[in-house]
């Protein structure tokens, strides 16, 4: 056997260990009630914020406690618990994905993560007269 | 309607050079294509592609200058100076504004094509129409991204010469537009504040030359499989190689440093989908150039030779695509939005790889073979493996990136990882740790054959320093533990080690020889930086509330954030900190945070201070940027992750002096309780004090209490009094107007000996306060030293190749 074949075998079996294990360090755009089916697993949960219900950050309590309500893209609403700051802006946001796990017998979500999109970043707005 | 004032000829003008370069590129590369036939007509067909490649180059440069007319003069009746510029901007950010864009930026990537091919033309002797005809054909391709015309109904390209009201025809109906001097009260929407810095101006040229770079040894490895001149194209192609591995890599290591400076990811590294992008292709570049190297000296392995220059230059496309037609989404902060071009970048793409597949594929089968394989112990087999791995490490970080891609095309919904850095750090690891062994063995080997005991002794040295020098920074680190840092640590040590070595003992300091072994110090000390400051960032803020988030799941307890009140010192790592304020400066709001270290006696010394700031934007949103404190050894790294905006700016408008809502506590004789300034005690009640000051009648009744009022210096009294008159409770309160403490008493309750007091703080007394992140990294001075040390060595490796090419060429 030639040295380049054992190069390329080596390559390949490399190439596939990235293949497996990339697709096992995912996780899924889910919903709550597929977080609340499997507790144990951890999700991305796609959503809105709901502006109607109240959002509680009190940083002189603790500063890395958040409680806001949100509805996923499928209309289910739960209370979220967010274990870091308040993000900057974030009544603003258009869209949050946050990454955790249903807890409490699912009734909060607990999110270690979060990421917002917000539009007003590179959406147009629309002109406005100059003051 | 008619308009008044609109400047409608310079956008003109400009579209038609726009068109202009479109056609001359495509002109230019169908002559360049026919010049490369070789046959009675090329000299003529090369006259022509010249005279169509400078005109194409002509229009480009007028597209420039009439897009900077349009910015620097503010018409916004154009979409993109509205939509990137504004008057209040500084002027010195026009460039910024001028790459903020999809248009600009294509626009500055097809000038950087035009720069190098004007110079290929000159340098490029006998390979000039192969090459130019490629590049003539990526321009066409390029300048098409600017078109803005449609086909069936089909918008090919995005034009910067749109004019607001025509690409928007529903603004009509605002009603600034219904008047005809709209423009005297238009402005524009502005630059991105997160943009509005120095970074900005120089980052995006220097990656853009990267990427326009890549296009040059892609075109002379097209030209090679064209012509059949499998080996002859490497070595004008090589010094441009080395040349876009330096630029590319300054670029890339450009925005880790812009990152680190300016924006609040907490290092210089996300592993963001976009660094990505452009990091991959200069891995796969780095890889090309030295099988490129390995070729001229052992003309074999051809189809790697062709096949990495040809990759970085696709790995650039679809870089391009991944960023610019939105498919990158949720996935990455800062990826362009969809400007409806994705089906043409996607066009392009596939262009170019069924273009190079089939060139590979028609003269695979041509490419001379060796019989003899090349030597286990030669330089160039070990080129060649290093060059493997960092195929094999792009393959890995380009799977994960693509994710979005994957879900596209087998509709699959997967999301990345919830520790993606940690991912890619794990799979990166033993790449960088097997190709920083090669870069120290590598130069030790000879071509064709090495004496084993030769090399051996020649490496012992380096090794056994290396070995030693790890094992003490090891047990300083406390690395025992961790073994796979330790084994980067002596791959990083050792390729450090043994490339001096090899410069002093090989090359006996001969500098000018020295490009390949100072950049390879460089890489090493870059990784020894990232190493270090990585594994040993540390986290100072610590969340020193009591309410512990531990109790709530270990996985939750991201306790990296520290709470600030204004005036209060805490402890922060080797620190005590204080904030000492806020201060307004333009948009920008400055959080002033003062370092204090202990002296031997308990007293305080100041370090220094650091203002994070928070960028306000209306528009666009709040941005925080960090401030960092440099040291020789450490950096110490802040940002501001909340501050109550909304409130501040609510407080400005109302009075600070009203007091706020009332809170009661219930009290006993010697209780004590706390305002937000004081310590308040009861001291005793008392009917009988003296009335004359007050107006009661004979039936009132009327109980006095006395409160101790003390802050940290002075102490106050306060005596509010409980008084009821005709059957109605009638509180007289007091104040304590130095702290803004007002007490009424409300209420007395005989059953269980306790009285109501009432207390209100003006609104002044709630003290502000930011949320802040904190982080030492130790030793990232190394990474940004050797980040300069690989771009000096590389310099060098070109002008040295350029000097024997020089020599050669005379010799000739």
């Amino acid at each position: 056997m030639k040295k380049t074949h054992i190069i390329l075998i080596v390559i390949i079996a490399v190439a596939i260990g990235a293949i497996l294990t990339t697709l096992n360090n995912t996780s899924t755009y889910a919903s709550f009630q597929e977080a609340k089916d499997s507790p144990d697993n951890e999700f991305h949960i796609v959503g809105k914020l709901d502006k109607e219900k109240e959002t509680i950050y009190d940083p002189k309590v603790n500063a890395n406690l958040f409680t806001f309500y949100m509805r996923d893209n499928k209309g289910t609403e739960s209370k979220v618990v967010l274990h870091k700051n308040k993000p900057q802006d974030f009544e603003r946001s258009e869209q949050i994905v946050l990454i955790g796990k249903m807890q409490m017998n699912g009734n909060e979500f607990h999110a270690s993560e979060i990421l917002m999109k917000c539009p007003s970043k590179y959406n147009d707005g629309k002109p406005q007269e100059d003051k | 309607m008619e308009y008044v004032g609109e400047h409608l000829g310079v956008g003109k003008v400009g579209n038609l050079f726009v068109i202009f370069s479109f056609v001359f590129a495509l002109l230019a590369s169908i002559s360049y294509f026919f010049a490369a036939k070789e046959n009675d007509e090329s000299a003529s067909w090369k006259k022509i592609a010249r005279i169509t490649f400078r005109l194409h180059g002509i229009s480009v440069i007028g597209i420039v200058v009439s897009l900077f007319i349009m910015l620097q003069n503010h018409y916004f009746e154009y979409e993109y100076v509205w939509h990137h510029s504004n008057k209040a901007m500084p002027m010195r950010y026009i460039l910024s504004c001028f790459w903020e864009g999809q248009e600009g930026s294509f626009l500055l990537w097809t000038f950087w094509h035009v720069i190098l091919g004007l110079i290929l033309q000159r340098t490029s002797k006998n390979w000039e129409a192969p090459v130019m005809a490629t590049i003539s054909l990526v321009q066409a391709f390029l300048a098409s991204m600017l078109l803005g015309v449609f086909v069936f109904e089909h918008r090919i390209g995005s034009n910067p010469f749109t004019v607001l009201l025509r690409e928007h025809p529903d603004f009509s109906n605002i009603p600034l537009f219904g008047k005809p001097d709209y423009l005297e009260k238009l402005d524009g929407r502005g630059l991105n504040p997160l943009l509005q810095n120095y970074w900005m101006t120089i980052h995006p040229p220097t990656l853009f030359l990267g990427f326009a770079s890549t296009v040059v040894p892609f075109a002379y490895a097209i030209a090679g499989l064209w012509k059949k001149r499998y080996s002859e194209w490497v070595r004008p192609a090589l010094p441009w190689a080395f040349f876009g591995v330096m630029i590319l890599g300054t670029g890339v290591l450009m925005g880790g440093a812009w990152a680190y400076e300016a924006l609040s990811f907490g290092g210089f590294w996300a592993w963001d989908p976009v660094e990505n992008a452009s990091l991959v292709p200069w891995l796969t570049f780095v890889g090309a150039a030295h099988v490129m190297l390995i070729n001229r000296n052992s003309p074999q392995s051809l189809f790697i030779t062709f096949l990495l220059p040809i990759l970085t230059f696709l790995l650039i496309l679809y870089a391009t695509f991944l960023t610019r037609s939105g498919i990158l989404g949720e996935s990455s902060v800062h990826a362009f939005t969809d400007l409806g071009m994705s089906g043409q970048l996607l066009i392009y793409l596939l262009f170019f790889v069924f273009l190079a597949i089939v060139l590979i594929a028609i003269n695979m089968k041509n490419f001379p073979r060796n019989k003899e394989e090349e030597g286990l112990w030669s330089r160039e087999f070990w080129m060649f493996v290093g060059s493997i791995v960092l195929l094999v490490s792009s393959f890995q970080i380009t799977f994960y990136t693509s994710m979005p891609v994957w879900n596209k095309l087998f509709d699959l919904h997967r999301a990345p990882a919830k520790d993606v850095v940690a991912f890619y750090n794990t799979w990166q690891l033993p790449f960088a740790v097997i190709t920083l062994l090669l870069i120290a063995v590598g130069q030790f080997f000879k071509y064709k054959h090495t004496d084993l005991n030769v090399f051996i002794k020649k490496m012992s040295y380096s090794f056994i320093a290396s070995l030693i020098f790890t094992a003490f920074i090891s047990y300083s680190l406390n690395y025992f533990n961790k073994p796979f840092y330790a084994l980067l640590l002596f791959a990083a040590v050792f390729a450090t080690i043994a490339n001096a070595d090899y410069i002093l003992r090989v090359l006996k300091g001969n500098v000018k020889k020295a490009g390949a072994s100072i950049s390879h110090i460089g890489f090493a000390l870059m990784m020894l930086g990232v190493l270090i400051s990585t594994s040993k960032k540390d986290f100072i803020s610590q969340n020193t509330s009591g309410k512990s988030v531990e109790s709530l799941g270990k996985e939750f307890s991201n306790n990296d954030n520290i709470l600030l009140t204004v005036g209060d010192t805490l402890t922060m790592g080797k620190y005590l900190v204080t904030y000492t304020g806020k201060r307004y400066e333009g948009i920008n709001i400055y959080f002033d945070v003062d370092y204090f270290t202990k002296n031997n006696d308990g007293t305080l010394k100041k370090e220094f201070s650091l203002s994070p700031l928070v960028q306000t934007n209306p528009r666009m949103g709040n941005i925080a940027e960090p401030d960092t404190r440099h040291y020789l050894t450490f950096d110490v790294y802040t940002h501001v992750t909340y501050a109550d905006l909304e409130s501040l700016q609510a407080k400005k408008k109302e009075s600070l002096d009203e007091y706020d809502k009332a809170k009661n506590f219930p009290m006993k004789t010697g209780d004590t309780i706390f305002s937000s300034n004081a310590i308040i005690i009861l001291d005793s009640l008392s009917t009988k004090f003296n009335k004359t000051n007050y107006h009661f009648s004979k039936d009132d009744i009327a109980v006095m209490a006395y409160l101790r009022v003390l802050d940290i210096t002075k102490k106050y009294t306060a005596t509010p009094i409980f008084v009821i008159h005709n059957n109605n409770i009638q509180p007289l309160s007091s104040k304590v107007d130095p702290l803004g403490l007002q007490f009424s008493f409300w209420k007395i309750d005989p059953q269980n000996g306790k009285i109501e007091i009432s207390l209100q703080e003006k609104k002044e007394n709630t003290r502000d306060f930011i949320v802040m992140q904190a982080m030492i990294f130790p030793y990232i001075n190394v990474l940004w030293i050797g980040c300069i040390i690989m771009i000096i060595g590389t310099i060098l490796a070109i002008m040295e190749r350029l000097r024997t090419m020089k020599i050669n060429e005379k010799n000739k």
